[in-house]
């Protein structure tokens, strides 16, 4: 968050886009003290992602590394990193920004082509089939109430929701 | 001795060319002219200075002939040329505040000398001000307050100890509060200081030469003849519980616990210790150990006093301190005692202390007897401390062989204290290699965000602890958690340098706290009516020039109380805190100029306004009835700023020297001659910050446009709203309020005052079919001249654009 | 009778009844209405703020004004749905520029965020509106001698500024819950971390790693089952046990019981009543200790 009134570069920085947009507001604060890489539960396990890391490219600036990289899509969203975090950055938003940006670019897992159109399509990310209704009956449970699909839709209009594109290749 | 100013004003006008510089530029013939036709001009001269030489003795002549008994001097300079002048004066017989300078060089000259005709026109103007503010001006009197040559200093570590040194070696009276039952502070408990690495209680002893104490000696507190000194009054186990009164002059009452024992009889024997029944946690020693209810911490203590803890001890139930005791010293009925003083400072030297960690909660302080703090590790290191000297693992006492720093344990943590504490590299640098040097064997290792040695001898601490083979890890630990199989506990850390997940098992973990403000620091700074910073620290009257002075007058701060610090800055400080209290009470009272604020009970309109808003805490309220109070200035704290005029809705209160009428006059002056094609606006400008961009702006001979007139005033917070329309009735086309920065300003809040009004003053011009553009607040500092050039431009060019004002009436 | 909008997000149907279940009949028995609203989509969780934050916190806000509109709190009974939902609630009643930012978009579709309601898990709706003593109360089968590792997930804890459950570094409420049943919440190493669930797909490697690293220490602690509060954990751990077997040839026989499921037993529930014949691992010799 941005302490002066420092006038705007001509150009923004990656940096500064990740700041303006939701989710990254806090970029700027993280001072690399690496207590999110140690609070990671995934950093130790896959070298492939380190909260610190992606933070530290995203302040430099490495935009192609992030966007086409795996590093991002790993974080588990477990906000552990997000609660220990010193300078209250908001690291597991943060993950979400860059995803959301990788996505605008056109890079991401296909899997999350397949939430994105299940979300337009049903209102859910998981689609619930006949087999599974008629189950409910014979558990005693209530049918579903109908899904607001409608309002969804316009929602995620009004909002620039778009399908993530499915690659060719898997990721 | 004054002239009586209750004849008519014959007002002085003396014109100074420079030595001709400013005649090349202004015309000083039709300047001379001009001022011939003013009504109460009684003598005009022109010549080549009147600040000092021949020109000032012109004046002293025509002050003491009686032709004149008003100055007007138009010079340049006038920030010196100001007072020499009314020095001057004075000692001629004419009160000073009878003097009026205005700077016809910086402000008219050369900001406008491509424009020599219009320069001309504003000086003219310029000249009409000054003059018709002089014949409204009103002598102002000093008044003599007593400042008693007495002292007193909260809190008795080594900040309140030096200055305590200090003042009594200038022959004050001082008297030192302590609320612990021994003296020393943090120093006492933390053993050694960097950067000698030698003792933390060290003081410089009195000047008097006493038999083994020498002008060189560095001693320590107990060996010092500290305690000696004569005009030196110590109380421990006090605390401070109210304070009245004002500057010079003020009642501190303060409770001192009882000790129960007599300083007069006490030996400091120890036979109380050994026969005493009760044992009770050792605070002073980290809970490493116990005491006894009756206790002193180490040997080296001042004073050397037995003292009891009244939570402990179990009195006449008990008792066998009483009958042991060789001189009868212990008296378990001992009271509270009150005792007021009457002095004449305050100061403030509580100092800091380290942040309770149990906040942390995955660092487990709480929890985990074998994480501690860097005091506490101290405490195991001093040889005088509950192991002797040995570190070990306070779960089971075994030797602690690995040993893991961490540091910023609270510190540069925006969930508890965001800044960064100063000292905890060092202090960590320092306790690692004392341990590693008297046990080499230790495995030690240091994690970090930054190391800090900012300081003259401090990189050395960081080689040294590296050449020792101490560890350094980049990172900072998300949790400490406890293995129970291994008996370890485990520090889980990154090493960003190796992008290695670590798991540091240690015997101890040494927490690198931040330092804090002291117990009761947020109480203390209420009684005696100071402010606290964001970080709950004393706030320093100015932070880069005056660090160990308050808002309050009498009251100093030293020490930790304003930051944490290291030792040879918490002298330094002390000893700055000391020299500003001696010059404050040097001579033995405060001359004050009444330039003071009054207020008109007439209107007093029982709101409670003007007392919240003053800076200075100068006003409170009089019941005069029974539903009825007015506003009280007092003359002492008052420092003329205005903000209370500005503030009080019933226009009640006058400031002397800047009341409103004058400054309606100089107002209507200024605008009454343009000369220049262009609209003329008012620039008001507040005397600390936003007048001097002005100088600036004209001694760095930048342009602009003569048609912008300035009009000084103490403080923008003076400003009332009539007066910004007031301004427009009286021509100005456009208004600038130029103030200090909001977070700079000279009295706290009058440039934020001053912009509020603005903002109110907006939505009224509007009302009035008024542009609101037309109205501007600005907010430079001194070296700020380009920036007022450029805005008084703006102005200029904005309102040009509006084109004329059309007044409600106008047709 | 306190009412609550039961808000079932997508996993809790599509794959969970046995949740579903349980935690309908238990606040049935404990005197709380659950209402289902109309209209309610997907809560919008992790999978879909990685897509757009915006869209997703504008859709939760649309699910809050629904219950806004019925008048009634949310209970959420998958942690991802409870997070997703409490935090946006959170945010935008702190936030007065974000809920204007935020009605302008509802407006679209008639609706508007008030902030009048409050969203809670499973656990809160039973502290807070049943408490501790009317549950010990209502327990016929005390779960005695059954020890149990509680797991929290990720979701239900952090980020603490906004969901505010309870202490995110030392939680007490799943535990003294589970003690009102008469059982024995146990402490194991790393009982807060991640369960890997939402790596299921994007690196199934490391999601068994965490599952694993579950199992092995609640099996140290001695555990006679975890209990789970979210439906994503319960997936990772139950069926990630088979997968676990699978690559690591390790058997725990960790049965995984939701704590709705739990309090089901202790209230008296009928275990055939529950569908527990979805869980991967049987939940036999739990309901055989209990017995």
């Amino acid at each position: 968050m941005p302490h002066h009134n420092v006038k705007k570069a001509e150009a923004m920085s990656f940096s500064e886009e990740v700041t303006c947009r939701h989710g990254g507001e806090t970029l700027t604060a993280c001072y690399q003290c690496g207590t999110c890489a140690s609070s990671c539960p995934v950093a130790r396990l896959d070298s492939r992602f380190n909260p610190r890391e992606v933070l530290k490219l995203a302040l430099l600036g490495e935009k192609d590394e992030l966007l086409s990289g795996d590093a991002i899509w790993l974080c588990t969203s477990c906000f552990n990193c997000q609660e220990r975090c010193p300078q209250n950055v908001e690291i597991a938003e943060l993950m979400f920004t860059l995803r959301n940006i990788a996505i605008e670019a056109g890079n991401s897992p296909n899997i999350y082509a397949d939430f994105g159109g299940a979300l337009l399509a049903d209102g859910r990310i998981v689609a619930i089939s006949k087999f599974v209704e008629k189950k409910r009956e014979e558990f005693g449970l209530p049918p579903l109430k109908p899904v607001g699909v409608e309002d969804l839709n316009k929602i995620l209009e009004a909002t620039g929701f778009t399908k993530p594109e499915k690659k060719e290749a898997s990721q | 001795m004054s002239v009586c100013t209750m004849e008519q004003p014959k007002v002085g006008v003396f014109l100074s060319d420079c030595g001709k510089q400013l005649s090349e530029i202004l015309d000083f013939d039709a300047l001379t002219n001009f001022v011939k036709g003013v009504p109460n001009v009684a003598l005009i001269a022109r010549g080549s200075e009147f600040w000092r030489g021949k020109g000032l003795q012109t004046i002293v002549d025509a002050v003491k002939s009686g032709k004149i008994n008003r100055v007007v001097v138009a010079e340049s300079i006038t920030k010196i040329s100001d007072v020499n002048i009314a020095q001057a004066v004075e000692n001629a017989g004419l009160n000073s505040y009878l003097v009026e300078v205005l700077d016809i060089k910086d402000h008219c000259a050369w900001p406008h000398r491509n424009a020599p005709k219009e320069a001309t026109e504003k000086a003219k103007a310029m000249l009409l001000s000054a003059i018709e503010r002089a014949k409204l001006l009103e002598p102002i009197e000093k008044l003599e307050f007593p400042a008693l040559k007495s002292a007193l200093i909260i809190g008795g570590g080594i900040g309140g100890m030096q200055t305590a040194v200090d003042l009594a070696d200038l022959g004050f009276e001082v008297n030192l509060i302590e609320k612990q039952p021994f003296l020393g502070g943090l120093a006492a408990r933390a053993g050694r200081f960097f950067p000698t690495d030698d003792c933390a209680i060290c003081i410089q002893p009195p000047s008097s030469d006493v038999k083994t104490i020498t002008h060189t000696s560095r001693k320590c507190v107990y060996r010092s003849g500290f305690g000696e000194i004569p005009n030196l009054n110590i109380l421990t186990n006090a605390s401070v519980v109210a304070v009245e009164g004002v500057p010079g002059n003020y009642k501190v009452g303060v409770e001192k616990k009882p000790r129960y024992v007599d300083a007069d009889k006490c030996v400091a024997c120890d036979k109380c210790v050994s026969v005493c029944p009760v044992e009770a946690p050792d605070a002073y020693n980290a809970n490493l150990a116990n005491r006894k209810a009756i206790y002193i911490n180490v040997p080296a203590v001042h004073p050397q006093v037995y003292a009891i803890d009244e939570d402990a001890c179990k009195f006449n139930d008990c008792a066998k301190c009483v009958s042991v005791c060789p001189t009868g010293a212990i008296d378990l009925d001992q009271k509270p005692e009150q005792v007021t003083f009457n002095v004449g400072s305050i100061i403030v030297a509580t100092g800091f202390k380290e942040f309770d960690a149990s906040a942390i909660k995955e660092y487990h302080y709480d929890n985990y007897p074998d994480v501690i703090t860097n005091l506490e590790l101290a405490r195991m290191i001093d040889g005088f401390g509950p192991t002797g000297g040995a570190i070990v693992r306070p779960s089971d006492g075994k030797p602690a062989k690995k040993i893991v720093f961490v540091q910023c344990a609270g510190s540069r943590d925006r969930r508890y204290n965001p800044y960064c504490s100063g000292i905890c590299c060092m202090i960590s640098l320092k306790n690692a290699s004392l341990v590693k040097e008297a046990n080499p064997d230790a495995e030690i290792s240091i994690c970090y965000i930054d190391i800090r040695t900012t300081g003259r001898e401090h990189e050395y601490y960081y080689e040294r602890a590296r050449d020792m083979g101490i560890k350094f890890v980049k990172g900072r630990p998300t949790e400490i958690y406890a293995d129970e199989e291994k008996g370890k506990l485990i520090v889980d850390v990154e090493d960003a340098l190796l992008k290695r997940f670590l798991d540091l098992e240690a015997d101890l973990v040494v927490l690198a706290t931040s330092m804090v403000p002291a117990e009761g620091t947020a109480e203390l700074a209420e009684l005696l009516g100071l402010d606290l910073e964001a970080d709950g620290f004393f706030k320093e009257y100015n932070a880069k020039l005056r660090p160990t002075e308050t808002k309050q007058k009498g009251i100093f701060l030293c020490g930790g109380a304003t930051f944490p610090k290291d030792a040879p800055t918490a002298s330094l400080h002390a000893h700055s805190a000391a020299l500003k209290a001696a010059k404050f009470l040097n001579s033995g009272k405060i001359v004050k100029d009444l330039r003071t604020a009054y207020i008109n009970d007439e209107y007093c309109g029982d709101c409670e306004f003007c007392p919240v808003m003053c800076p200075f805490g100068a006003i409170t309220l009089e019941p005069t009835t029974e539903n009825h109070f007015v506003a009280r200035v007092n003359d002492l704290l008052c420092e003329g700023c205005g903000v209370c005029v500005g503030t009080c809705p019933l226009n009640a209160i006058e400031l002397k020297n800047s009341k409103s009428t004058q400054l309606a006059a100089q107002m209507d002056a200024l605008l009454s001659v343009n000369g220049t094609s262009k609209p003329l606006v008012l620039a008001i400008c507040c005397q600390e910050c936003g007048h001097t961009a002005v100088d600036s702006s004209g001694m760095a001979k930048m342009e602009y446009p003569a048609n912008v007139r300035i009009i000084k005033v103490p403080c923008a917070g003076i400003v009332r709203v009539n007066q910004i329309l007031d301004a427009f009735k009286a021509g100005a086309q456009g208004v600038m309020i130029v103030g200090c920065k909001t977070d700079g300003c000279h009295y706290e809040v009058g440039s934020e005052n001053a912009e509020k009004k603005a903002d109110s003053a907006k939505v009224l011009l509007k009302e009035y079919g008024i542009e609101p553009e037309r109205l501007e607040m600005f907010k430079m500092v001194y070296i700020e001249g380009a920036q007022f050039a450029e805005a008084a431009k703006m102005m200029t060019e904005r309102v040009a654009k509006l084109g004329p004002l059309k007044l409600m009436g106008d047709s | 009778m306190k009412s609550y909008a039961i808000f079932l997000g997508c996993t809790i149907p599509a794959r969970q009844p046995n949740y579903e279940l349980s935690a309908r009949k238990t606040l049935e028995k404990l005197g709380v209405e659950l209402v289902d609203l109309d209209n309610f989509t997907c809560c919008c969780p992790a999978p879909i703020q990685s897509i757009n934050l915006d869209s997703s916190q504008a859709v939760a806000a649309y699910n809050i004004c629904l219950a806004e509109e019925a008048g009634l709190d949310i209970v959420a009974l998958c942690n991802g749905c409870f997070e997703s939902l409490a935090m946006a609630n959170a945010a935008l009643k702190k936030d007065k520029k974000l809920k204007a930012h935020i009605n302008e978009v509802l407006a679209k579709v008639g609706k508007e965020f008030k902030g009048t309601i409050e969203v809670k898990d499973f656990l809160q709706v039973l502290m807070e509106d049943i408490g501790l003593e009317a549950i010990k109360e209502k327990v016929v089968k005390p779960l005695s001698s059954l020890k149990v590792a509680p797991f929290y997930g990720c979701h239900s804890l952090r980020p603490s500024k906004l969901l505010q459950l309870d202490d995110p570094e030392r939680p007490q409420i799943f535990e003294n819950l589970l003690e009102a049943l008469g059982a024995e919440p146990l402490e194991y190493r790393n009982k807060l971390k991640c369960c890997g669930g939402l790596l299921k797909g994007i690196s199934d490697d490391t999601a068994l790693e965490l599952a694993r690293e579950k199992l092995t220490n609640t099996t140290k602690a001695g555990a006679d089952c975890i209990s789970t509060l979210c439906p994503f954990c319960f997936v990772a751990l139950d069926i990630g046990q088979i997968q676990v077997k699978a690559k690591f040839q390790e058997v725990y026989d960790m049965p995984i019981l939701h704590y709705s499921e739990l309090l089901a037993l202790a209230l008296g529930v009928d275990p055939e009543e529950l569908a527990l014949r979805s869980h991967k691992i049987k939940a036999d010799k739990v309901i055989e200790k209990i017995a």
